[in-house]
């Protein structure tokens, strides 16, 4: 029990080595030795769940594994779980699960393919495990090459330069952490806690200056932007979302259900675990601004949806957006604006996952994804008669997407709006635009797709087979599983959120 | 008389390893000499393979030893030199190998590359561990002579002719400039030894510092050329690319080590005090080593052969590990000692692929590599990890020798370094990257697998590969192999 983080971080590593083991030929037993392993590890992150408790605020000792890795710099291998890590752990097991299921219909190159997919989900496990920056910094890099072939190999017809892009853009973004994280190692004073996440939190480097670019700045202001900058990138935060939409759009299906679903929850983690406790008084400065750059992303994400006439480029706006709630509920350093934002990044994890899903099987029958053609055709246009039940699954993640009441995507918002009103009121006011835009732009896609007229090429779409059936139905049960009764979620991170909240309200 | 004969035997004791190298590059003369015929070809690799590997066994047991000077104090022989001198000998072991199993030097000369790369070594060799002015000329010439020959070995080829050319005279201009500056240095000193100059540092008036300025600017010229710094780095694409690929592989190698190392000493020796004379050259060298980090990485970006654009590539390391050098002390040191042991193996790797490449081919363009991974899948991926870990993303060597010379900085409060430093990894990831599209996303233009590229070579290469995941991941022994390679002055 007490190396369960190891297991859930190595098994997928030691499922990719198996697979290259496999000849290339045998692809049915590559697909099930990567469904077996993801299963397995989905499995254990349950054990995890189970095993965890939840009245307990910090890491939970039971599960920290910890041993020296590199003496002379203070590096350990220190993994641990805390109620905020725990819900993206189970998301990761969850998603990583369905999207194998989900990839079985992936043709080229299928050793490559998983062997690099299991590298992926163990790289994003370690990055919500690790409790060393120098660990983390590594698990968050390593997780950019696997990445870069799924979208540069597998991707759409425009894949090399989203594959660059994505690259390049989160390679930056992870240089100006590297540096800030170095400083830090020195400024704390090179000893065994200098690496170490939980020992840097707490506002030391509040009176520290730096000289940099010929001028002299607060130390914690001039690295909270550096690192604000490297998680912002990956959340996507406006200025710097322009590879969203290529790598979503480009992506695989399953490439992109991990994307949207893990992978900018990986942003928003390293606020919350990193740039917020150990900056606590340059993340109080900068609150107001992280607020604003939040609703930028919901209003402006919101309304480059609507323009959109790729339904997976529209998705991939939504979640520019949703993830603004996100941030917006971080910036309001409120024990329910956090809540919320940590659901959020939970729910939205699930409910765009059914989004790329339901687009994927979508595409597997119509091989494009226009809801309106370049040159003004209808590209779908009556599915509802025709696809019955994928029509209702995907209503289902609509209505989630929107935050519906009732569905999980509402409390999240609903929770998110209760924390930030006190604190930015206007704000509250601009966010509820961007839910109606939110509204608009899903019920507008919805009516072009679905009703209307039906049109020919739609005519032979065959209905969702048992496999898509499948591996839909645990992501439609946890949306409305958890927009009723979202309290097993909450109880796990209220503690957590709590101590954090507690930390920021110190320097406010 | 006889305790001078007693100081030379001591002396040539802790000098074995250059010694070495001169018996191996004096019985492969003989043997060149001696048989000449096809069949007896062989013996001359194995020979000198198996010369350098004993040179190498003999340093790795010096490694410890603690520091000490020989021949009057002309030479200095500590672990940062031995190290150096470690990686310089598996650099040249790394370059005769790929000659003899590629095609591009012509059967007939490949014993004299093997005489002329040895003897560069031991240019080298002295250069890394050279305490007086005259030692260290002596070296950069050693070094340099030999180069030019081996620049333009491919004598029938133009390219090779007009590297060689432009290399000796921007060699031969630069040696001059080095010269003038030394003469002006001894004028100052009154001695051409370094042992005692740091007291003597601390003593000088304003008028000497500030003929000592520019004279050291003339000297660093000399070095500076050697490791391809901004502005000293014009003749490298063209030499690079003209040279044949053994060639140019040594040359990213050992006179870039040589180099280094040369400058790391005499950084430590001339810029340890305080005062005017330090700061302003620290300060000069800060902006050299950003600016040729940028122009390296930003010119290499648009290149279509592979083998220039590595070039390119190296010259953004050496600026990379110059930021080792203006931190001075120890951790610069440590972290330039360890970027040197990455190096070497990430630039093996690189050029051993190209090497196979462009010899199947007759080029090295960009296009030769399209889809690499479906006709060669172990060579495309070997050349990913060298290709990632060039640009210093875990978990590869070049990445923790990017965060050690990161460290090194920050330590030291180079903090606009180390950032220019950490922004130039993004741009230098472009064009690495560049080469690793090619190979996995495009398109095979035949399906004809690479030649020559038999089982020997195959786990020659991952020989070589291995070193680099090693060092990304289980550093700390041989960190604490680079924490004790000090520079001692004396």
């Amino acid at each position: 029990m007490h190396r369960l983080l190891d297991y859930i971080l190595w098994l997928p590593l030691l499922g990719a080595l198996l697979i290259l083991f496999i000849p290339s030929q045998k692809k049915e037993a590559i697909r099930w030795s990567a469904l077996g392993t993801t299963l397995l590890t989905f499995i254990l992150t349950i054990v995890l769940y189970l095993g965890f408790d939840q009245s307990v605020a910090g890491m939970q000792e039971q599960f920290s594994v910890k041993f020296p890795w590199i003496e002379q710099f203070n590096i350990f291998y220190s993994l641990g779980v805390d109620g905020i890590s725990l819900p993206m752990i189970l998301l990761t097991g969850l998603l990583c699960f369905l999207c194998v299921l989900s990839s079985w219909t992936v043709e080229k190159s299928v050793k490559a393919y998983f062997a690099l997919f299991l590298m992926l989900e163990c790289s994003v496990m370690g990055v919500f495990m690790s409790l060393d920056f120098f660990l983390f910094y590594v698990f968050w890099e390593v997780m950019l090459i696997p990445m870069f072939f799924l979208i540069g190999v597998w991707g759409g017809e425009n894949r090399e330069y989203a594959a660059i892009k994505f690259f390049l853009y989160t390679f930056a973004g992870s240089v100006l952490m590297l540096v800030g994280m170095i400083a830090l190692y020195f400024l704390s004073g090179k000893n065994v806690d200098s690496f170490n996440i939980l020992a840097l939190q707490g506002g030391k480097f509040s009176n520290e200056i730096l000289n940099v670019f010929g001028t002299t700045l607060s130390f914690s202001k001039f690295f909270f932007v550096m690192l604000f900058i490297g998680f912002a990138i990956k959340v996507p935060v406006f200025p710097f979302h322009t590879w969203l939409p290529h790598a979503h759009v480009q992506a695989p299906t399953a490439v992109s259900v991990i994307l949207a679903g893990v992978l900018l929850k990986m942003g928003t983690y390293g606020f919350l675990r990193i740039a917020f406790p150990i900056f606590p008084e340059a993340s109080v400065y900068f609150k107001e601004a992280i607020a604003w750059l939040g609703l930028v992303n919901i209003i402006y994400g919101a309304l480059c949806a609507m323009a959109q006439t790729d339904v997976k480029k529209l998705i991939a706006y939504s979640s520019v957006s949703h993830m603004g709630f996100v941030m917006v509920g971080l910036a309001a350093m409120t024990i329910q604006g956090t809540n919320g934002a940590v659901l959020q990044m939970f729910n939205h994890g699930t409910s765009t996952a059914m989004m790329f899903l339901m687009i994927g099987v979508l595409y597997e029958r119509s091989h494009h994804r226009w809801i309106v053609r370049p040159d003004g055709t209808k590209g779908f246009g009556g599915l509802y008669t025709q696809l019955p039940v994928f029509s209702i699954i995907f209503i289902i993640s609509m209505f989630a997407s929107m935050g519906l009441p009732g569905l999980s995507g509402f409390i999240s918002e609903a929770l998110i709006f209760l924390g930030i009103y006190q604190e930015f009121t206007t704000i509250t006011v601009l966010a509820v635009i961007g839910l109606l835009i939110g509204a608009a732009y899903l019920l507008w896609m919805f009516k072009r797709m679905f009703f209307g007229e039906v049109i020919d090429s739609v005519k032979d779409y065959s209905d969702m087979n048992a496999r898509e059936i499948f591996y839909m139905i645990p992501l439609c049960i946890a949306v409305i599983f958890f927009g009723i009764y979202p309290s097993p979620v909450l109880n796990i991170m209220k503690g957590s959120v709590g101590s954090l909240v507690e930390l920021l309200g110190r320097f406010q | 008389m006889v305790n001078l004969g007693l100081n030379y035997l001591n002396s040539l004791s802790v000098y074995v390893p250059e010694a070495l190298a001169l018996v191996v590059m004096v019985g492969l003369v003989f043997l060149e000499a001696t048989y000449n015929h096809n069949e007896k070809r062989k013996m001359t690799n194995y020979f000198s393979l198996i010369g350098l590997f004993s040179i190498i066994v003999v340093l790795f047991l010096n490694l410890s030893n603690a520091p000490t000077t020989a021949f009057f104090n002309a030479v200095a022989i500590d672990p940062f030199s031995t190290l150096m001198k470690l990686m310089m000998t598996l650099g040249t072991i790394g370059a005769i190998y790929l000659n003899s199993v590629t095609k591009e030097i012509n059967l007939n000369s490949k014993n004299e590359f093997n005489i002329l790369v040895v003897g560069v070594l031991i240019g080298g060799m002295i250069l890394a561990s050279a305490n007086n002015m005259l030692t260290l000329y002596v070296g950069v010439e050693t070094l340099s002579i030999l180069s030019y020959v081996l620049a333009s070995f491919k004598r029938s080829n133009e390219m090779s002719s007009e590297a060689g050319l432009k290399y000796s005279l921007y060699g031969g201009v630069s040696a001059g400039l080095m010269l003038f500056g030394l003469s002006h240095i001894y004028g100052v000193f009154g001695t051409i030894q370094f042992t005692g100059l740091v007291d003597q540092l601390n003593q000088l008036n304003m008028n000497q510092t500030l003929v000592l300025i520019p004279s050291f600017l003339l000297f660093f010229v000399g070095l500076g050329y050697k490791i391809a710094c901004v502005p000293f780095h014009m003749w490298t694409p063209d030499v690079y690319q003209g040279s044949p690929l053994p060639v140019t592989t040594f040359f990213s190698i050992v006179p870039k080590l040589a180099g280094i190392a040369a400058v790391m000493r005499i950084s430590m020796i001339f810029l340890g005090g305080e005062g005017l004379f330090s700061t302003s050259i620290i300060g000069l060298l800060v902006v050299v080593s950003a600016l040729t980090m940028t122009v390296g990485n930003v010119t290499a970006i648009g290149q279509q052969s592979v083998k220039r654009m590595l070039a390119y590539s190296s010259i953004s390391h050496a600026g990379f590990m110059l930021m080792g050098v203006v931190v001075l002390g120890q951790d610069g040191v440590s972290a330039i000692s360890y970027y040197s042991m990455v190096y070497v193996f990430m630039t093996l790797v690189a050029f051993y692929v190209v090497g196979f490449v462009s010899d199947h081919y007759g080029n090295d363009d960009f296009n030769r590599f399209n889809g690499l991974i479906k006709r060669n899948p172990l060579m495309a991926i070997l050349l990913t990890i060298s290709m990632v870990s060039l640009a210093g993303i875990p978990p590869f060597g070049g990445f923790v020798a990017k965060f050690n010379i990161l460290s090194a900085a920050v330590n030291n409060k180079f903090y606009t370094l180390a950032f220019i430093g950490g922004l130039n990894s993004v741009v230098s990831l472009y064009y690495y990257i560049k080469i690793v599209r090619y190979m996995v996303f495009n398109k095979e233009e035949s399906d004809d697998s690479i030649l020559g590229f038999n089982a020997v070579n195959r786990s020659v290469l991952v020989a070589l590969s291995l070193p680099i995941i090693i060092l990304g991941i289980k550093w700390s022994g041989f960190l604490s192999i680079t924490e004790k390679a000090i520079i001692s002055i004396f």
